[in-house]
C-alpha cells in the first residue's frame, strides 16, 4: 500500500516537472524577450509590482513606435525572487534557461542582486540592476553587470556636502536597520563626514542599528534623545521608518528627521500619519513626478493612462530605464549576443536620453552621473524639492 | 503461516526495487530536465539534508528544535570565512564545518538539554535568532554584517575535478544525501537508534532501563548540527555568498514542517517533506501571491487527514506469531 502511494507521488512529481519544462520550450520565437527579476511576492512585493508595471509601460512605448531590430516587439518575462538570496539565484537560473531571454533586468535589494549577478555572469547574460546601491556590487570585476541606479556613496556625499550645511547642523544622529543597503549608507555617510568632523564643524553623537522586525523602538530612541541631535538621519526602509518617526516625536525628539532613499513613499505616510510625516526630509534618487524631459513626460502620460497614478518609488523607474537602455543597445548594435550588448553598453553608449535623463556607463558598469535631491513632505502628502545648491 | 512469510519477502523485494528505481531516476534526471529544474532539485537536496539532520533531533528523539538554521549558519560561515580569508579548500572545510557546527551545538545545548517540550523549543528559537543577529552585527569585522561574505570557491579535488556547474552540484549534493541516508538507516537499527526512540516514547522508562538520557540527547543534537553544518558548507559554495537573510526563523519553521509533513522519524517521509517544501513553491510560483495561500491550505488539509505525516515510520516490531515462526525455523 505504502509503496504504491510512494510510486504515485513520484509519478505525479515527474509529470509536473515534465509539463513545466515543456511549457518553457513552447515559446514564440519572434519577439525579443527581456527578463525581469523582481520581488513579486514577499515583504517588498510593492516594489516588484511597481517595477513590473513600469517596465511593461516602457516596453509598450517602444513597441508602439515599431519595436526594435526592424519591427520585432519586446516581450517581458517576469521571474519572482521574493526578495531572498536563494530564490534570487533560482530566479536568475529560471530566466537563463529560457533560451529566448536575451538579457535581464534584476532586482530590488543588494543582498539578492549579489548571488543573482554571479549566476548571470557565469552564463554570460547581460543584467542591469535597478534597486541595488551598495558600493561593492560593481567593484567585483563583473563583465555583464550594470546598474541604472546610483551608489550609496553618491548619496552619502550628497548628505555630507549639501544637506548638513543646508540645515547648518552641528550634532548628527545616524541610525540604520542592519540590512546591507542601510549599513552601507550609514557607513559611507560617516566616511563622507570625516573631513568635517576632523575640522570640528560637526559631530556624530549617535551611530547605531535597530532591528527592523521589531515594532517598539522607544528604547533606542530614548538613548538617541539623550544625545540631543540637530539632524536625525535614518538610512533604513519605510515599514519601520513610519513607526520610528511617530515614536520619536511622541517621546519628544525635536530633531530634523532626514530619511535615506528607501524611507519616504505613500506607505510611509500612511504608517506614520500625515501629522508626523509632514516636514520629514529625505535624500532621494530621482522621483519621476519632478522630471520634465520629453521621455519622462511620455512615460508619465502612458503610466497615468493605464494605472491612474505615478510610480511612487524611484527604483521602478530605474527598471524602466534599464529596459530603454537594453532596447537601445540591442537595436543599435543589431545583435542579441551578450558580448556585443555588453560592449555597446560599456563603450559606445553615451548620454542616451532615457526616462530619468541621460544614461551612460563607466568601466565597471556604474551609471555616469546621478540626480539626488533633498525632498520634503508637504502637509497634503506631496513632496517638493529643497534648494540645497 | 507460510503465506505470511512469503508476503513479507515479496514486500522487501518490492521495496528494494523501489529504492533502485528512485536511484536510477535521480541519476537520469539531469539528462531530461533543464538547468533551472536541476537547480531546483539541488535545493531540494539541500532541504533533504537539512530535513534529515533535524529528523535526528526532532523525529528520533522528539526534541523540539526551532533554531536549526543556526547550526547551518555556523557551518556556512565557517566555510565562507576560512575559505575567503585563508584560502583553505572547500573539500577540507566540509568536515571542519560539520565539527564547528557540532561543537557549537554541544556548547550551547549542554546547559539546556534537560529542558522539556515547549521550553526547549523556546530556547532553541532564541539560539537561532541570536546566531543570526550576531552574524548581522559583524563581530570583529569577520562576518561582513548584513552584506555577508562573498567570493567563496567551488568544491574541488585538486584542479582536475571541480564542482562548478548545476549538474555537478546536483550529483554532489545527492551523493552526500545518499551516503547520509545509508548511515542514518543503519543508525536507526542500531542500539543508539533504539535508545533514541525509547527516550522519545517515554523518558522516565528509558532512564529506568539504564539509558543515559542526557548523553543520548546531546549526541542527537551533535549529529544533527554536524549534518546541518555540512548542508551549510554546500549551500555556501553553491551560492558563493552567505548572508544572514538566508538563515531566518522562517527557514527553521520550514525545516520543522519538512519533518512534520513527512512523518516523525521516517527517512522516506523526510524526503517527501523536503520535496513538498522546496518544489511546491517553485511549481506554483506563477500564482504569485496566492502560492503561500495554496501552500497553507494544503498543509491544513494534510494535518486533518494524515496527522502522522505522509509516510509515518513504524518500528519493525515482531508480532508474537512471527516469533513462533522464527522459533520453529530454528528448531528445524
Amino acid at each position: 500500500m505504502k509503496s504504491k502511494k510512494f510510486m504515485l507521488i513520484v509519478s505525479v512529481l515527474v509529470l509536473v516537472l515534465g509539463i513545466a519544462s515543456f511549457g518553457v520550450m513552447a515559446a514564440d520565437k519572434l519577439p525579443v524577450v527581456i527578463g525581469l527579476q523582481g520581488p513579486i511576492t514577499g515583504p517588498y512585493a510593492v516594489e516588484g509590482e511597481m517595477a513590473k508595471q513600469s517596465v511593461e509601460i516602457a516596453a509598450q512605448m517602444i513597441n508602439d513606435k515599431g519595436g526594435i531590430l526592424g519591427g520585432r516587439m519586446i516581450e517581458i518575462r517576469v521571474a519572482d525572487d521574493a526578495c531572498q538570496p536563494k530564490a534570487g539565484a533560482l530566479a536568475a537560473m529560471k530566466l537563463i534557461t529560457q533560451k529566448d531571454v536575451v538579457a535581464a533586468i534584476q532586482t530590488y535589494g543588494s543582498f539578492v542582486v549579489l548571488p543573482a549577478s554571479d549566476v548571470y555572469e557565469k552564463f554570460k547574460k547581460v543584467n542591469i540592476a535597478y534597486g541595488a546601491t551598495i558600493t561593492d556590487l560593481t567593484e567585483r570585476g563583473l563583465k555583464y553587470f550594470f546598474r541604472t541606479c546610483g551608489r550609496t556613496d553618491t548619496q552619502a556625499k550628497f548628505f555630507a556636502d549639501k544637506v548638513v550645511p543646508y540645515f547648518n547642523a552641528k550634532k548628527i544622529a545616524i541610525m540604520n536597520n542592519n540590512t546591507s543597503f542601510s549599513v552601507g549608507l550609514a557607513e559611507e555617510t560617516r566616511a563622507a563626514l570625516k573631513s568635517r568632523i576632523d575640522a570640528g564643524e560637526v559631530e556624530i553623537v549617535y551611530f547605531d542599528a535597530i532591528n527592523p522586525e521589531e515594532t517598539d523602538f522607544t528604547v533606542p530612541l530614548t538613548k538617541l534623545r539623550e544625545t540631543n541631535p540637530d539632524v536625525f538621519y535614518y538610512t533604513g526602509h519605510f515599514p519601520e521608518a513610519g513607526l520610528i518617526i511617530r515614536q520619536a516625536r511622541e517621546i519628544g525628539i525635536e530633531a530634523i528627521f532626514v530619511g535615506g532613499d528607501a524611507v519616504v513613499n505613500e506607505d510611509f505616510i500612511n504608517i506614520a500619519g500625515i501629522e508626523y510625516a509632514k516636514g520629514v526630509y529625505q535624500t532621494q534618487e530621482a522621483l519621476i513626478e519632478y522630471f520634465t524631459n520629453p521621455e519622462a513626460m511620455a512615460f508619465k502620460e502612458a503610466y497615468k493612462a493605464k494605472y491612474n497614478t505615478l510610480p511612487s518609488s524611484p527604483w521602478s523607474v530605474y527598471a524602466a530605464d534599464a529596459l530603454c537602455v537594453l532596447a537601445e543597445a540591442i537595436d543599435k548594435s543589431g545583435s542579441t549576443d551578450s558580448d556585443v550588448i555588453a560592449d555597446y553598453l560599456r563603450n559606445k553608449m553615451e548620454n542616451f536620453p532615457s526616462i530619468t535623463g541621460p544614461v551612460g556607463f563607466d568601466e565597471i558598469g556604474d551609471r555616469v552621473g546621478s540626480s539626488i535631491n533633498l525632498y520634503v513632505v508637504n502637509a497634503d502628502g506631496s513632496s517638493s524639492i529643497c534648494d540645497t545648491k | 503461516m507460510k503465506s505470511n512469510k512469503n508476503i513479507n519477502q515479496k514486500n522487501s523485494i518490492f521495496k528494494n526495487w523501489l529504492v533502485i528505481l528512485v536511484a536510477i531516476l535521480f541519476i537520469a534526471l539531469p539528462f531530461i530536465i533543464n538547468a533551472y529544474w536541476i537547480d531546483v532539485l539541488f535545493f531540494f537536496g539541500i532541504y533533504a539534508l537539512l530535513g534529515l539532520s533535524l529528523n535526528i533531533v526532532l523525529g528520533e528523539v522528539g526534541l523540539f528544535d526551532l533554531g536549526h538554521m543556526g547550526f547551518m549558519a555556523i557551518g556556512a560561515y565557517t566555510t565562507a570565512i576560512l575559505n575567503t580569508s585563508f584560502g583553505i579548500p572547500i573539500i577540507i572545510l566540509l568536515p571542519i564545518s560539520a565539527i564547528a557546527a557540532g561543537a557549537f551545538a554541544w556548547l550551547v545545548c549542554s546547559p539546556i538539554i534537560h529542558l522539556k517540550g515547549d521550553y526547549l523549543c523556546i530556547v532553541t528559537i532564541g539560539m537561532g535568532e541570536i546566531v543570526r543577529l550576531t552574524l548581522n552585527n559583524n563581530p570583529f569585522g569577520i562576518t561582513g554584517g548584513s552584506n555577508g561574505v562573498f567570493g567563496i570557491d567551488f568544491p574541488s579535488l585538486g584542479s582536475i575535478f571541480v564542482v562548478d556547474n548545476s549538474t555537478k552540484f546536483y550529483y554532489y549534493i545527492w551523493l552526500i544525501v545518499g551516503l547520509t541516508i545509508v548511515g542514518l538507516v543503519n543508525l536507526q537499527r542500531s542500539r543508539i537508534g533504539r535508545a533514541w526512540n525509547c527516550i522519545r516514547e517515554d523518558e522516565v522508562a528509558a532512564e529506568s532501563t539504564g539509558i543515559d538520557v542526557r548523553s543520548y540527547k546531546l549526541l542527537a543534537f551533535l549529529l544533527g548540527a554536524g549534518l546541518a553544518g555540512v548542508a551549510g558548507n554546500i549551500y555556501a559554495t553553491k551560492l558563493m555568498i552567505v548572508s544572514p537573510e538566508s538563515f531566518s526563523f522562517m527557514e527553521s519553521c520550514m525545516l520543522f514542517c519538512i519533518v512534520l509533513i513527512g512523518g516523525m522519524g521516517s527517512i522516506p517521509g523526510v524526503l517527501i517533506g523536503a520535496a513538498a517544501i522546496s518544489l511546491f513553491p517553485e511549481v506554483f510560483r506563477t500564482f504569485a501571491q496566492y502560492r503561500m495561500l495554496i501552500f497553507g491550505v494544503a498543509m491544513v488539509i494534510m494535518m486533518i487527514f494524515r496527522p502522522g505525516g505522509i509516510w509515518p515510520r513504524k518500528r519493525g516490531a515482531l508480532k508474537f506469531e512471527s516469533l513462533l515462526i522464527k522459533a520453529g525455523e530454528e528448531n528445524g
